[in-house]
């Protein structure tokens, strides 16, 4: 059974090239997680003690303003980041759509980046190679597939990285921002794939701004602030805590 | 924090390693494409590789030939065979030190192994060695060399090598990734390391006091067991001995480097 459990996690970068107080001084409470200042240098605390656990079911929303950890859990919870102290316990297959275009060559061409990206999702090259219709059905590429990736538009190289992210589901899925992409026909069919894969996933985790997508798609609720969980509970609790009322559609 | 590694740390360390070599399909496609990128829009493409090593054996060892008083058709296929093992050898080196920079896109996105970005480093290395090796029987034939059954002691020779390169690529991909200045290092110990390894020179011009260039120098150890059988001749147990010693040692710092910051490479990125 697919399930995050984190006790204590706490991330924090230590810068090492930056040295002297200026830098202190300048970005001590300004913006994004703490920044401590130890003697050997500066610290960013970007995640502090977050205790968390997540089951079966689950859909997490995670909000906070700019800088305030929610993409650092998010990778915490792709096991990208080993906390620096305390623990994180991922079981299951993860998907992390943070980064859609992550390892996509421009020099190769659009089937070469589909075998590249599906055997990094952890298929065989034989298993890519078979996914290769599906992904060129789903995103319109046509005969550009046999082409360098670098002579697509902006629009098509989403439209792909889209439809590779998405072709295998995830026991857990996580997302930064409700991904959008090509025009208003496409971002139709993309929102209902992506969708799909929210409902099978066995746990969702979506970090977002927008609270009308976040009281749709999500059960529970953390609200982040200089790497701490601040608030937790139901969508709407959180929502308040984090400013929004319930009538407030928008920001 | 901790100095040593806890037992969850080897633990996961050696996970690490062994899911790292069972993902051979991931490493190998990512050095493969290293390699197609390079040359790719070129008309020769990966075969640039070839093509200059064939310039480089052929100036040098035309003009070396002559500077320390040998016959071209000696000198020649000395040159090519260390010359191309070098390439390799100095070509882990130097990639090492942006093994796992160069990954950053992934690793901070997802939970590859680490020890995949090593192995991404050697297959692409292989990939040029392979296609550098190529011009040693066509020298070979124009000289007249010929090999002897000693050009199978090349396989165990060869095996230590990588097992060596292996190591130094993990141990200098950490410590370049912590601290940046390091790869700058290497880059100059390396052009040294190359003028002190017998590799346009012989070791009998070197006289009896420079022993110890070229028997406590690693580059020169393992070319001697991987160079020497290729041109026929036999190495000394003393250098097989010599090798594993340098394997045993590189493991020994290593591995509880790897185990003990394992974790933190993603940091440093």
């Amino acid at each position: 059974m697919p399930s995050i459990e984190l006790v204590n996690a706490t991330v924090d970068f230590p810068i090492y090239n930056t040295r002297g107080r200026s830098i202190r001084s300048t970005l001590l409470r300004r913006v994004g997680g703490a920044v401590s200042t130890a003697d050997d240098g500066v610290t960013v605390m970007a995640l502090r003690d977050v205790t968390l656990s997540l089951q079966n079911g689950d859909r997490l929303a995670v909000v906070g303003h700019n800088g305030a950890g929610k993409s650092t859990l998010l990778r915490v919870f792709s096991g990208a980041y080993e906390p620096s102290r305390g623990s994180a316990e991922i079981a299951g297959k993860v998907a992390s759509l943070l980064d859609i275009t992550m390892g996509m060559d421009p020099e190769l061409t659009g089937a070469e980046n589909i075998i590249l990206r599906g055997v990094f999702l952890g298929m065989t090259i034989e298993e890519a190679r078979r996914m290769i219709p599906e992904v060129v059905e789903f995103s319109e590429l046509g005969d550009y597939v046999n082409l360098p990736m670098r002579t697509y538009s902006s629009g098509m190289t989403l439209r792909l990285a889209f439809a590779i992210s998405t072709a295998r589901a995830p026991d857990i899925l996580l997302l930064d921002e409700l991904i959008s992409v090509g025009d208003n026909a496409f971002a139709a069919k993309a929102r209902e794939r992506i969708e799909t894969m929210m409902s099978r996933a066995s746990i969702l985790v979506l970090a977002s701004h927008d609270p009308k997508t976040l009281r749709k798609y999500c059960n529970r609720a953390i609200l982040l602030s200089e790497g701490r969980v601040v608030t937790a509970g139901a969508v709407d609790e959180v929502l308040r805590a984090y400013g929004i009322t319930d009538e407030d559609g928008g920001l | 924090m901790a100095i040593y590694p806890s037992s969850r740390d080897w633990r996961l360390a050696n996970t690490d390693f062994l899911r790292g070599l069972t993902s051979w399909q991931v490493w190998t496609l990512m050095g493969v494409s290293d390699i197609r990128q390079r040359y790719k829009r070129s008309r020769f493409g990966q075969f640039w590789i070839t093509l200059s090593m064939a310039v480089f054996v052929a100036g040098i060892g035309l003009v070396f030939s002559m500077l320390f008083n040998q016959a071209v058709s000696e000198y020649v296929p000395y040159l090519a065979v260390n010359y191309i093992i070098w390439t390799f050898m100095s070509g882990v080196v130097s990639d090492s030190s942006t093994a796992f920079v160069q990954g950053t896109v992934f690793l901070r996105q997802e939970n590859l192994p680490k020890t995949v970005f090593v192995m991404r480093v050697l297959v692409r290395n292989l990939i040029a060695l392979a296609h550098n090796i190529v011009i040693v029987p066509p020298v070979f034939l124009l000289f007249g060399v010929k090999p002897t059954w000693a050009i199978f002691l090349m396989i165990p020779g060869f095996m230590l090598m990588v097992v060596a390169a292996f190591l130094v690529t993990l141990v200098l991909g950490i410590l370049s990734t912590r601290f940046r200045d390091l790869p700058q290092i290497i880059a100059n110990l390396l052009q040294l390391a190359f003028f002190m390894t017998p590799i346009m020179w012989r070791v009998d011009q070197l006289g009896g006091q420079g022993w110890w260039v070229t028997h406590l120098n690693p580059f020169a150890i393992f070319m001697r067991i991987v160079a020497d059988p290729i041109r026929g001749y036999v190495p000394d147990t003393w250098d097989y001995v010599s090798a594993l010693v340098v394997i045993a040692g590189l493991t020994a710092v290593t591995w509880p480097l790897f185990a003990r910051f394992r974790a933190r490479i993603v940091y440093w990125l």
